[in-house]
This record gives structure tokens, C-alpha cells and sequence, in this order.
């Protein structure tokens, strides 16, 4: 039997074959709560999971970020991000940790938002773990709502509530008067043309709800 | 799973084979049969001095949950276990502004890896950035998950192939645990410990 290898080895070796799906292509819109009926009936229609119906998922998200100050002024500020979602409906459920890298818009042919993302399970000591790594909350919510599947892509419709109290599940208050829509695919990098099948999906989907292309910065100046 | 005790063979004036051999020997002495080879290994990252105080994050891999990496955070106040899926290590990566790695500590313990019953054996050669270090014997227990249920007949079996260097306590770590669950971070714990000991240790030599 042969000895097993080095696992900082097979990682290059899959970082190598690019066979790590580390890269999410994404589309964001919105609907509002009276309409998300008629937009959850078009995706029960349009999507895989059919027979079995949606799923419906009750998750916690903290938003974490590791920061360096700049020590001069040549050097930028460094963050790095990181989040943490649990299940609230679901116990026994691993936690989920995720890094969401800069997110590059591209020009007007590229369909969608490309962003490098390392997705994984993880235990629940996750949250002790990264306070004491050095990271601090920047803000957490709650998402409530659908997932649906069609072939590799996946589409969530979510209610985002704010944290109500101290502990999660007292009184939560929702954001918005609207539901979060978003279409992502997890693929390993330089496979665009799932980008394409996501337009085509998207445009199914209008005029209930114009999937784009959503530019955080520009959002940050409106605000 | 069960439970698993690590401990340190002494190498005496053999080498790290020599050693290997005469452990497979007696092990194989016994009736147990080799069921390929095992590797555990650890890299350790500091960080960097603008984060403020000093932190650690030593991370394991082991062969017995190829899937899994483990984290070990310390503070220098707490321990911090975390488990995670393999792709922790692209992240570790991805943090080198933060935590950098300190390639010269990269410690691993490799070699056969026996079953014998309801017991499994690895015989492992220690290295520390690729200086041979020593030889660590590990034993699992596997019928049981309580460490105080089942110590004396691991101590047992233990000095039975080890004769008079096998352990006469339980591992320093085990010794607050012995009523709790035994879980896989465990092990891993007990191997830092080890590997801990053998970085500061000054080395028996380049033999491999």
C-alpha cells in the first residue's frame, strides 16, 4: 500500500488541475414581499427540486474581518474578510466558514460578478476561534427564506432580519419591506461559461426580478 | 474512534529504523497485521507583530481523517481546537499577510501503521524540518471512547511490546480528560505535544 501523501501536497496538486471550486459567480436582485409568491411559484416551475419542494433554510451569519492598520502611508489598510453561518433551524449541523475575496465586476460582456470564494465546513469553535485569531465582528444578521437548484446553479430567496437583543432568535425586525434574490455558481476558475447559462436563467426570471450585476462600491456612495 | 495514547519510544543508540524494525518486529510478533502506512503532520504560523499580542495557529493533518484539517489557536492564555474541511489550508494561504507560516518547526511522524485485534499501532518516525527527532508510538483502543475505562489495559498493552519504556501515567493532556469523550482533536493535541518537545529538543543527528 503506498504512504499517504503530504496534504499541503495534494492542494497544490488540485490547485494545479484547478479542480477547486474557489471561484462564485454571482447575480443579486431583490422583489418585494408581496411578490416573492408569484417569483417562488416561477422557480418551483423552472427548477430541479421539484417533487420534494423548496428548501427553506433559517441561518445566523457573522461577518468577521482581520485588520491591519497601515503603518504608513504608502501602505494600504489590509483587511481580510471572513464569515461564519449556522443553521438556526437545524441542529447538529456543522458551522460554515467562508472567505469572500474582491469581487471583479468585468466589462459589459461578462454576465455576472466573479469573486473568489473558499467555502467549508467547520466546527463550532469556529467563532471563539476567530475572536481570538484577532478578528472582530463587523455585523451579523439573519437570512430566513428558499434555496432552489437548477443543475450547478443555485438560487436563495431571504428575508434579512436584524439582530433583535443579545441572543439570536428574540425579536428579530426585518431590514427591509423586500426579499434578497440571488443566483451563484461555485466553480472552479476560467469556467465562464456557466456565466452565460446564469443570464439566460436570469432573464426567465424578469420582469419579477432583474438579477444584476451589483456593484458594492457605487452602493456605498448612495449611502 | 476510540482512545488513543501517544508515546515516545526511547531510541537509546539505534537509529530511527533500527528502531522501526525492532517495534515491527514485536508487534508483528504478536499477530498483528500491517494495514499500510499513516502520517501526521503540523505546521506552525505566528502572527505578525502589528496584530498585537502574539498568537499561534499550529495546523494538523492526520491520515486517519484525510478530510479533516485541525487548528490549534494559542493566545498563550487558552487553546483553541477548531476542525475544519481541507480546504482550511488555502486559506491559511490566503492569510500570509496575517499569520506566516515558520517553515523550520514543520514537523511530521510517518511510517507502518498496524492492527492487532481491537487495537490499531502506528510506529512513527519524527522529523522536524526534516531532521530526524525521535520515534513515536501511537495506540488506539477502539472498542472504547472513555480514556479512564480503558487506560489500564492500554498501559497494559503498551508496556507489553514496549517492555520498560512504555508509559507507567496517562499523556499530560489526557490526565484533566480522563472521564470526558474521546474525540479525534485529542490525538492532536497529544501530537503537538510531542512535536512541541522534539522542536525544542536539540536532536539526535541527521540520521533519518
Amino acid at each position: 500500500m503506498s504512504a499517504p501523501g503530504n496534504a499541503m501536497d495534494s492542494l497544490s496538486a488540485a490547485l494545479k488541475c484547478n479542480i477547486i471550486p474557489n471561484q462564485e459567480y454571482l447575480l443579486q436582485g431583490s422583489v418585494l414581499d408581496q411578490y416573492v409568491e408569484v417569483l417562488l411559484h416561477r422557480l418551483r416551475g423552472l427548477c430541479d427540486n421539484v417533487d420534494s419542494g423548496p428548501e427553506s433554510f433559517h441561518d445566523h451569519e457573522l461577518c468577521f474581518s482581520l485588520r491591519i492598520a497601515n503603518t504608513g502611508a504608502t501602505t494600504p489598510m489590509s483587511v481580510f474578510s471572513l464569515r461564519v453561518r449556522r443553521a438556526l433551524d437545524v441542529s447538529d449541523t456543522p458551522y460554515q466558514l467562508r472567505y469572500i475575496g474582491q469581487q471583479e465586476l468585468g466589462d459589459k460582456n461578462r454576465p455576472t460578478v466573479v469573486r473568489s470564494s473558499i467555502d467549508m465546513a467547520c466546527s463550532s469553535t469556529i467563532v471563539d476561534f476567530l475572536t481570538e485569531l484577532g478578528c472582530r465582528v463587523d455585523f451579523e444578521y439573519i437570512a430566513r427564506g428558499y434555496m432552489f437548484r437548477k443543475g450547478r446553479m443555485k438560487i436563495t430567496v431571504s428575508k434579512i432580519f436584524k439582530m433583535g437583543g443579545n441572543k439570536p432568535g428574540e425579536t428579530v425586525e426585518p431590514i427591509s419591506q423586500s426579499y434578497l434574490v440571488e443566483l451563484s455558481v461555485l466553480a472552479p476558475s476560467g469556467q465562464d461559461a456557466i456565466a452565460e447559462d446564469m443570464r439566460i436563467f436570469a432573464e426567465q426570471l424578469r420582469p419579477l426580478v432583474q438579477l444584476e450585476k451589483i456593484d458594492y462600491k457605487r452602493l456605498g456612495n448612495i449611502m | 474512534m476510540g482512545v488513543t495514547i501517544l508515546t515516545q519510544f526511547n531510541t537509546e543508540n539505534r537509529s530511527g529504523p533500527q528502531n522501526i524494525e525492532i517495534l515491527s518486529k514485536r508487534i508483528l510478533a504478536l499477530g498483528a497485521t500491517q494495514q499500510g502506512q499513516f502520517l501526521v503532520d503540523c505546521e506552525t504560523y505566528t502572527s505578525v507583530p502589528q496584530l498585537g499580542h502574539q498568537r499561534t495557529v499550529h495546523v494538523l493533518h492526520n491520515s486517519e481523517q484525510p478530510a479533516t484539517v485541525f487548528s490549534l489557536l494559542e493566545t498563550g492564555a487558552k487553546t483553541i481546537p477548531l476542525a475544519t474541511d481541507g480546504l482550511f489550508d488555502l486559506l491559511m494561504m490566503k492569510m500570509s499577510h496575517f499569520y506566516t507560516s515558520k517553515k523550520q518547526t514543520k514537523s511530521e511522524s510517518k511510517g507502518p501503521r498496524y492492527e492487532i485485534g481491537d487495537f490499531c499501532v502506528k510506529l512513527g518516525t519524527v522529523t522536524v524540518s526534516s531532521n530526524f527527532k525521535g520515534v513515536l508510538v501511537e495506540v488506539e483502543y477502539r472498542p472504547c471512547v472513555v480514556p479512564a475505562m480503558c487506560w489500564d489495559l492500554l498501559k497494559e498493552f503498551l508496556q507489553g511490546f514496549l517492555g520498560l519504556s512504555g508509559p507507567t501515567t496517562p499523556p499530560t493532556y489526557l490526565q484533566n480528560r480522563m472521564q470526558e469523550n474521546y474525540s479525534p482533536i485529542d490525538t492532536i493535541h497529544q501530537y503537538l505535544e510531542h512535536f512541541t518537545m522534539f522542536r525544542k529538543s536539540p536532536g539526535i543527528g541527521m540520521r533519518p
